[in-house]
C-alpha cells in the first residue's frame, strides 16, 4: 500500500525532471528545478530518508535559485553594458550621478 | 496505509501535480505563482508524512522548508521584478485556497499530536506558512507596483 | 601511448567495470526487503556510541574520513570559485543603488532572518538527535542572512557580512575537523576516531561523543562557505561591471 506514495512521488519527479530539461530559457529552468527539488524532497521522505530531504531542501530551495537567476542577470547584463558606453569617467568617484544612475539601472535588472 | 498517508498520497497527486503544469507551462507570473504553492502542497504533505509514519523527528523537513520556501519565492520576486512588472500576476484564488488548505491540515494533527510541545511546533509551522505564503504571494504581486508605490522604503531599510 | 592504444585501454575498463557491476547488481537484496546486514551494523555501532540518528553516525563516526572529504571538495569549490570571480583590471566597480521593496515584504524578512537563523543552528545542534546536521544547518544559516538581500537591500546585507571573516571562519571549520581528527590520534586511537569524549546518554544534546563537535566544525564551515560563495556571485551580479575603456587604476573595494 506504502507504494502508492513511491509511485506517486517518482512519477512527480520523473514530470518535474523531464520538465527542466525540456524548458530552455534559464530563469524557468530555474522555476522548474525548484519543484524538482521539492518533488525530490518528498520522495526522499517517502523513502525514509529525512536527512536526504532535508539537504535537498536547503540547497534547492533558496541557494541554487539565487545561484542561478544571479548568473543569469549578470550574462544578460553584460551586452548592454558594452554597447552603451556609459559612464568610462565613473571609476574613481563612485558618488557621481552617473554612477548611481548606472547602478540603477542595474539594480532594476537592465 | 493509514489515512494520513493516504491524504499525504492526494496531496501530492492532486495539488503538487497541477502546480507542475503551472511551473513548466505558461508565462513567468503564472510560473512563479505555481511555484509558491507548490511549496506550502509538499511541506503540508511533509507534515502528514510525518504523523502517518509516526515519526515526529520528520518534522524538522517541513520546518526547515516552512522558513526555506518563502526564501526562494523571494529570490524570484527579487530577481524577476523586470518580467513581473511587465506582467503582474493576477489570480490569486489558487494562493487563498493553498492558505485555507493549511488549517485544514495543521489542525487535525495538533489534535492527534495531543496538547504539548508538539502541538505548538505545528502550530508554528503553520503560522510561518501562512505568513510566509502570504508575503510571498503580495511580493510577486507588488514587485511592480513599488516603484508608484515607493515612499523612500530603501531609508527604513538603515534601521 | 598512441589514442588507439589509450582507447583500447579504456575499453577494457569500462568492460571490467561493467562486469562488475552487473554481477553486484544481481546480488542485491530485493527492493524494500528485510535483509539489511549493512544497515543493522551501522545500527548497532550507533547504539553503542549512544548517537540517536543512525545517518549522523555513519557521516561523523563510522565514515568521518568520507565526510572530511566532502568538505574538502566543498572547501576547494569555494575556493577556486574566489579565484575565478575576483574583480579584474578591465573590470570596475560600482555602488549599488537601493532596492525598492514594499514594506511588509520588509518587515517579514527583518523577522523571518533571526527565525531562519534558530532554525538553522537548531538543525546543526540537534544533527545526532534528529534528521539534519552540520551540513543542512549550515546552509540554512547562510541562507537566513541573505534574507537581506533578497527582501531588503543589498546594502543592509554587506553591513552584517564581512566577507573576510567568513573566509576566515570557514578555513577555521575545515581546520576543526582535521584537528578534532588528529586529537583522537593523540589520544591513541585512529584518525578521526570517536573515542576522546564520554558516549553521554543517550537521546539528549550531548551525546554522541565527538558528532556533536564535528557537525558543529561543518555547520560553521559550511555556513561560511555558503556565504562566502553567495558574496561572489554577488559581486558579480550587483556590484562589478565591465568596463568600456580599461581603468588605468583599479579601484579597490574594501
Amino acid at each position: 500500500m506504502d507504494d502508492v506514495l513511491i509511485v506517486i512521488t517518482l512519477l512527480l519527479v520523473a514530470a518535474s525532471a523531464t520538465a527542466a530539461v525540456a524548458v530552455r530559457d534559464p530563469v524557468r529552468q530555474a522555476l522548474v528545478l525548484s519543484l524538482l527539488g521539492l518533488t525530490l524532497a518528498a520522495l526522499f521522505t517517502v523513502l525514509q530518508a529525512p536527512d536526504v530531504a532535508l539537504s535537498q531542501l536547503a540547497v534547492g530551495t533558496a541557494l541554487t535559485p539565487l545561484l542561478l537567476t544571479l548568473a543569469v542577470r549578470k550574462v544578460h547584463r553584460r551586452p548592454h553594458t558594452r554597447d552603451d558606453g556609459r559612464g568610462g569617467e565613473t571609476t574613481g568617484s563612485t558618488e557621481s550621478a552617473g554612477a548611481i544612475e548606472s547602478a540603477a539601472a542595474k539594480e532594476r535588472g537592465e | 496505509m493509514n489515512g494520513w498517508l493516504a491524504a499525504a498520497a492526494a496531496l501530492l497527486a492532486c495539488g503538487v501535480g497541477p502546480t507542475l503544469w503551472g511551473v513548466a507551462t505558461g508565462p513567468v507570473r503564472r510560473r512563479v505563482v505555481a511555484q509558491n504553492t507548490a511549496t506550502l502542497l509538499v511541506c503540508l504533505a511533509t507534515l502528514l508524512l510525518a504523523q502517518g509514519y509516526d515519526r515526529s523527528s520528520y518534522v524538522d523537513v517541513a520546518l526547515v522548508l516552512a522558513v526555506l520556501g518563502p526564501a526562494g519565492t523571494l529570490v524570484y520576486a527579487r530577481l524577476l521584478a523586470e518580467d513581473l512588472k511587465a506582467a503582474p500576476p493576477t489570480g490569486r484564488a489558487g494562493t487563498w485556497a493553498a492558505v485555507a488548505l493549511t488549517p485544514l491540515v495543521v489542525v487535525p494533527l495538533c489534535v492527534a499530536a495531543g496538547p504539548g510541545r508538539a502541538a505548538l511546533k505545528l502550530l508554528a509551522i503553520g503560522a510561518l506558512l501562512v505568513a510566509g505564503n502570504m508575503v510571498a504571494a503580495r511580493a510577486l504581486r507588488g514587485a511592480g507596483r513599488t516603484d508608484c508605490e515607493g515612499a523612500g522604503p530603501a531609508e527604513a531599510a538603515r534601521g | 601511448m598512441s589514442r588507439r592504444l589509450r582507447m583500447w585501454v579504456l575499453a577494457l575498463g569500462l568492460a571490467g567495470l561493467a562486469a562488475l557491476l552487473g554481477a553486484a547488481c544481481f546480488e542485491l537484496p530485493d527492493f524494500g526487503g528485510d535483509q539489511h546486514p549493512y544497515g543493522d551494523r551501522a545500527v548497532r555501532a550507533a547504539l553503542s556510541h549512544h548517537t540517536a540518528n543512525v545517518v549522523s553516525s555513519v557521516n561523523f563516526d563510522l565514515r568521518a574520513l568520507d565526510t572530511l572529504g566532502e568538505e574538502s571538495i566543498l572547501f576547494g569549490a569555494v575556493l577556486g570559485t574566489v579565484v575565478l570571480l575576483r574583480q579584474t583590471r578591465d573590470e570596475r566597480h560600482v555602488e549599488p543603488a537601493p532596492a525598492r521593496v514594499s514594506p511588509p515584504v520588509r518587515r517579514y524578512a527583518l523577522y523571518a532572518l533571526p527565525v531562519t537563523l534558530v532554525v538553522g543552528l537548531y538543525v546543526v545542534a540537534h544533527g545526532q538527535l534528529s534528521p539534519g546536521g552540520g551540513f543542512q544547518g549550515g546552509v540554512v544559516a547562510a541562507t537566513a542572512l541573505h534574507l537581506l538581500y533578497i527582501a531588503v537591500d543589498y546594502r543592509a546585507l554587506r553591513r552584517i557580512r564581512p566577507v573576510g571573516r567568513y573566509e576566515v571562519a570557514d578555513a577555521a571549520g575545515e581546520a576543526a575537523f582535521v584537528v578534532l581528527g588528529a586529537a583522537a590520534m593523540l589520544g591513541g586511537s585512529a584518525f578521526l576516531a570517536n573515542s576522546l569524549l564520554p558516549y553521554g546518554e543517550f537521546n539528549t544534546l550531548a551525546s554522541g561523543g565527538t558528532v556533536p563537535l564535528l557537525n558543529a566544525a561543518i555547520g560553521m564551515e559550511v555556513a561560511s562557505a555558503v556565504v562566502v560563495l553567495l558574496a561572489r556571485f554577488l559581486d558579480q551580479a550587483v556590484e562589478i561591471e565591465e568596463s568600456p575603456k580599461p581603468p588605468s587604476t583599479p579601484t579597490s573595494r574594501e
